[in-house]
């Protein structure tokens, strides 16, 4: 008996060992950057003066002066603008898709292959993408609006409009995501009920509210947080497209993170801002995590 | 029962029909969806008297293709091969092992790591940029490989892990415990046994990687100058440089995005787990 026991503490040593390295590198390329991110944001660190550096003397001297920042609350509010209109146009968009594609038909399995490219093209080229489409002497949709007689505008020069271009690309970007979520969950959507309403008569809507929805809502969820999540840290298709601009009404709190830290080289400043978008991103994630965890109930 | 027949032969024409249907709007989509995308391509094969037009009989050039070929293109090119693949081995290297443990040793800490893994993937990439700049300055790891290769652990480290360990999990247990009966080491015994079970997984989950380090802009652009920068980065660099030359511009762009469109193809029915890695229930 005894050796098993023996045998089974080697085992778990063994496994110790395996995950030793993994946990060792994630400390350090993870837990002591953000220490180190959370002290510089304590310190008013500009490379331009290097006795800024190590200067608690007024450690939160940032985070007060972001307080009365108008550029920041902008920003914040520009975030939260782009992250809930193209959460909602991917999830829509996507789900659409998704119960069009739901066939097993030549044409739409090749669809269900060709749709999923525009998520996994980098994101620097789908930058490329629209940035043509947006260019006005260049643009086929420009080109096509002049023929029609309903001539536009720039798109990304204007302040009223830049925004909406950004979440355009961004959701054609991104709609992938939510379609291909949406599919897998459609396939889980057993047959027995569906069938039985389809014998009670049930119309198209009546089916997918209250058949199939039901077993896809929590995707839809899960979709729309991790859609959520990513779309905080937008920054290739502004840096492609507008710069932030016209004037700061697509500058997310990314890209004025960015362009405090290493545009203005205010790195205490830049740092201050990034740990807050940690903490809210990390809020999130803790949604998350409850949400998809199974219950104890569950597990048990 | 000639009219019971004929309700059924008019439902199945209905199904026809709406299959049609569906068929048709899918191929309208399909087309309007994609349109932009293969505007960029067909681009960059245009000559540059014609680069804006839109007839779509042209006769193909590769003018574009070859004057990339002359500049600092295709250095970058390499770079983004080499910090893609050694991040993508490095990571499975440490990550195999790490999600292998994680399946069978049941440690009573395995769910705060879990968590602490997802808040990696979900951690906004400026937090990451800040320190790492700090401190390559000071390593004198800046604008180098060693360095892109290592921030880019910052994302694949925790996609192995959370991508492998469904896949070991899948594996049963009693094909191990055989092998240690017959006195193989855990680890060869993972090694001879689990890990051929799990290939494809394996191959998925390493293209998965890739994918996410070629297709990276940002780190790339902050902590690299010239002699690292990755094609991402020299794209941006040309156009500062020279300006919008659209060819030039769509050819870069084409280039750059075929490995990533070829292995995703290939890996599709992957993809949503490596990308929602942690959000969605196996």
């Amino acid at each position: 008996m005894s050796v098993g026991f023996r045998r089974t503490l080697r085992r778990r040593d063994a496994f110790r060992l395996g995950l030793a390295p993994a946990l060792i590198v994630l400390a350090a390329i993870t837990i002591a950057p953000a220490a180190f991110l959370v002290l510089t944001s304590l310190t008013p660190l500009n490379l331009t003066m290097p006795d800024t550096a190590w200067d608690f003397s007024a450690p939160l001297g940032n985070y007060l002066d972001l307080l009365d920042d108008p550029r920041f609350t902008r920003s914040v509010w520009v975030q939260v603008k782009l992250s809930v209109a193209t959460v909602l146009v991917q999830l829509l968009l996507g789900l659409g898709i998704a119960l069009l594609l739901n066939a097993d038909t030549p044409i739409r399995r090749f669809a269900r292959t060709g749709l999923l490219i525009p998520m996994v093209l980098p994101p620097i080229v789908v930058g490329i993408v629209w940035r043509i489409m947006y260019a006005v002497d260049i643009s086929p949709f420009h080109r096509l609006m002049d023929w029609i007689g309903l001539p536009v505008g720039s798109l990304i020069t204007s302040p009223d409009a830049a925004l909406t271009a950004i979440v355009i690309a961004e959701s054609w970007e991104w709609f992938p995501f939510t379609m291909l979520m949406v599919l897998a969950a459609l396939q889980m959507v057993p047959a027995a009920p569906v069938e039985a309403a389809r014998i009670d008569g049930a119309n198209e809507w009546q089916m997918f509210r209250y058949v199939v929805f039901p077993y896809i809502q929590q995707t839809l969820l899960v979709a729309g947080i991790f859609r959520l999540i990513d779309s905080i840290k937008a920054f290739p298709l502004i840096f492609v497209l507008t710069d932030g601009g016209p004037g700061d009404v697509t500058e997310v709190t990314n890209y004025y993170a960015w362009r405090q830290t290493f545009q203005f080289s205010l790195w205490g400043y830049g740092s201050a801002i990034a740990t807050l978008m940690v903490i809210g991103i990390f809020v999130l994630s803790w949604a998350i995590n409850k949400l998809t965890s199974p219950t104890d109930a569950e597990a048990g | 029962m000639p009219k019971q027949g004929d309700r059924s032969a008019r439902a199945a024409r209905r199904a026809r029909n709406r299959l049609r249907l569906g068929d048709g709007a899918t191929l309208v989509l399909l087309v309007l969806l994609l349109f932009p995308f293969v505007w960029l391509v067909q681009m960059s094969f245009r000559p540059r008297t014609d680069i804006l037009g839109y007839e779509l009989a042209f006769t193909p050039t590769l003018a574009h293709y070859r004057a990339l070929w002359t500049g600092a293109f295709p250095g970058s090119f390499v770079n983004s091969m080499v910090s893609s693949t050694a991040s993508t081995v490095l990571a499975l290297l440490i990550g195999v092992p790490a999600a292998y443990s994680l399946s069978r040793a049941g440690f009573r800490s395995s769910r705060r790591i879990a968590l602490w893994i997802l808040a990696t993937r979900m951690a906004p990439p400026i937090a990451f940029t800040i320190p790492f700049f700090l401190a390559y300055r000071f390593l004198g790891l800046s604008d180098t490989l060693i360095g892109l290769i290592l921030v880019y652990l910052t994302f694949n480290l925790a996609l192995v892990i959370w991508m492998m360990k469904p896949y070991f999990d899948s594996v049963p247990r009693e094909l191990e415990e055989a092998a240690w009966i017959d006195g193989c080491g855990i680890w060869s015994a993972f090694r001879r046994v689990t890990l051929p079970l799990s290939a494809p997984g394996l191959a998925a989950t390493a293209v998965i990687c890739f994918i996410l380090s070629w297709n990276d802009f940002f780190f790339a652009l902050i902590l690299t100058r010239t002699q690292a920068s990755t094609a991402p980065v020299a794209i941006v660099n040309f156009i500062q440089y020279t300006g919008w030359e659209w060819g030039r511009i769509a050819a870069a762009g084409t280039l750059v995005m075929l490995p990533v469109v070829a292995f995703s193809i290939l890996v599709r029915n992957y993809l949503v787990r490596g990308l929602a890695a942690g959000g969605v229930k196996e």
